[in-house]
């Protein structure tokens, strides 16, 4: 039962055969093409999502710049540096994953991406540990907001902005962690190969995109 | 088309070595210190800038290396480049507006004179709540 899967032979290469081409596309490269033009065509509806809240964000601070400027002081420079390092840092294991899928090495693939879903796991228990100091010292969006530390106006607003950004983004890293322990079960099976590797890839550019999004979040969070 | 059916004839080949990938990420994390580095230096206004500028080259690195975009099909570029085109007229119309906001007031009448605010008599219009706070010299402005 473990094995559904293995009663397909594993080819003398040593991973599954691809699975059946959609009959409309004549070889496997067009249609991982047009696999790879989808997800970047969902990638791009992603960055216009996220536009609009780094729009929320230039447009609060320049509204209330003494309280954006007083409520960075109060995130921890030193856990917004980690989870840099380790969004970036998984970012290179699901691009090794992808390297060594798309050449059948599943094993690899997999132990690549168990080792960058842990570190999104990572960034998720320290982004848990920041929320909680926010939420003891009551620096929470709106009518909830009730912090001694910020003076000027608009300290309940950076605060929207703050658990809006972050939240839709830890989001998408729970979403992004989930697609690759989906992959990294399917590289256990050796299900991928050098004419089928499209999930990997895919899950991969998911992946990605979240980093990108902490790549703009860290410095005008944390730093300016 | 015979072709199709073999694991190797339509092989993409695989592009890019693991070197890159590493050097990029070594990359990545150097310019990670660099805005944190730039973000201590006092430099004033330009915080905001130099972070964003270094923001945008840490994305461009992981878009054309760690995406592929570099060797992708030309479509795929498109597609991205058109966004994130999209995202700055967005970004630029949104503050452009916020930049060039004005007291909404007719401009020919010469903005009232600047009045010490502890000479003006602090009796209230009859049904207006009296001034509190720290704030009031402040509000005329927002």
């Amino acid at each position: 039962m473990q094995h559904s899967a293995a009663a397909q032979q594993l080819t003398p290469e040593g991973w599954l055969p691809p699975p059946p081409l959609p009959h409309h596309y004549d070889d496997h490269v067009s249609h991982a093409n047009a696999v790879r033009f989808g997800m970047w065509l969902f990638l791009g509806t992603e960055v216009l999502l996220f536009a609009g809240i780094f729009t929320g964000y230039f447009t609060f601070r320049a509204y209330f710049p003494e309280a954006f400027d007083q409520a960075a002081r109060h995130l921890s420079i030193v856990l917004g540096t980690l989870n840099t390092f380790l969004l970036l840092t998984s970012s290179l294991t699901v691009a090794l994953a992808h390297h060594n899928a798309e050449r059948g090495k599943n094993r690899n693939a997999f132990w690549l991406l168990a080792v960058s879903v842990m570190m999104g796991g990572g960034f998720l228990v320290i982004k848990g540990f920041e929320y909680h100091e926010k939420f003891v010292e009551h620096a929470l969006p709106g009518k909830f907001f009730n912090f001694s530390e910020i003076t000027a106006p608009g300290g309940p607003v950076f605060y929207v902005v703050y658990f809006f950004a972050t939240g839709l983004h830890a989001l998408h890293v729970i979403v992004g962690m989930s697609l690759l322990t989906w992959v990294a079960v399917r590289a256990w099976r050796k299900e991928f190969s050098p004419t089928y590797y499209a999930p990997v890839e895919n899950a991969g550019l998911y992946w990605h995109l979240v980093d990108l999004v902490w790549i703009f979040l860290y410095p005008l969070l944390y730093l300016v | 088309m015979a072709s199709t059916s073999t694991s190797h004839s339509a092989t993409e080949h695989p592009k890019g070595g693991v070197g890159p990938l590493i050097l990029n990420w070594v990359a990545l994390l150097a310019l990670t210190a660099t805005t944190f580095g730039v973000s201590r230096l006092p430099i004033g206004n330009l915080h905001l800038p130099a972070a964003i500028f270094i923001a945008c080259v840490k994305v461009t690195l992981v878009v054309l290396f760690f995406m592929h975009l570099w060797h992708a099909e030309g479509s795929n570029r498109i597609v991205f480049v058109v966004s994130f085109f999209f995202v700055i007229v967005l970004l630029f119309f949104v503050l452009a507006d916020i930049a060039t906001r004005f007291p909404l007031s007719n401009s020919r009448i010469p903005p009232m004179p600047q009045v010490d605010q502890k000479l003006v008599p602090s009796g209230m219009p009859p049904g207006m709540p009296a001034p509190t706070g720290s704030h009031t010299g402040e509000e005329g402005h927002r």
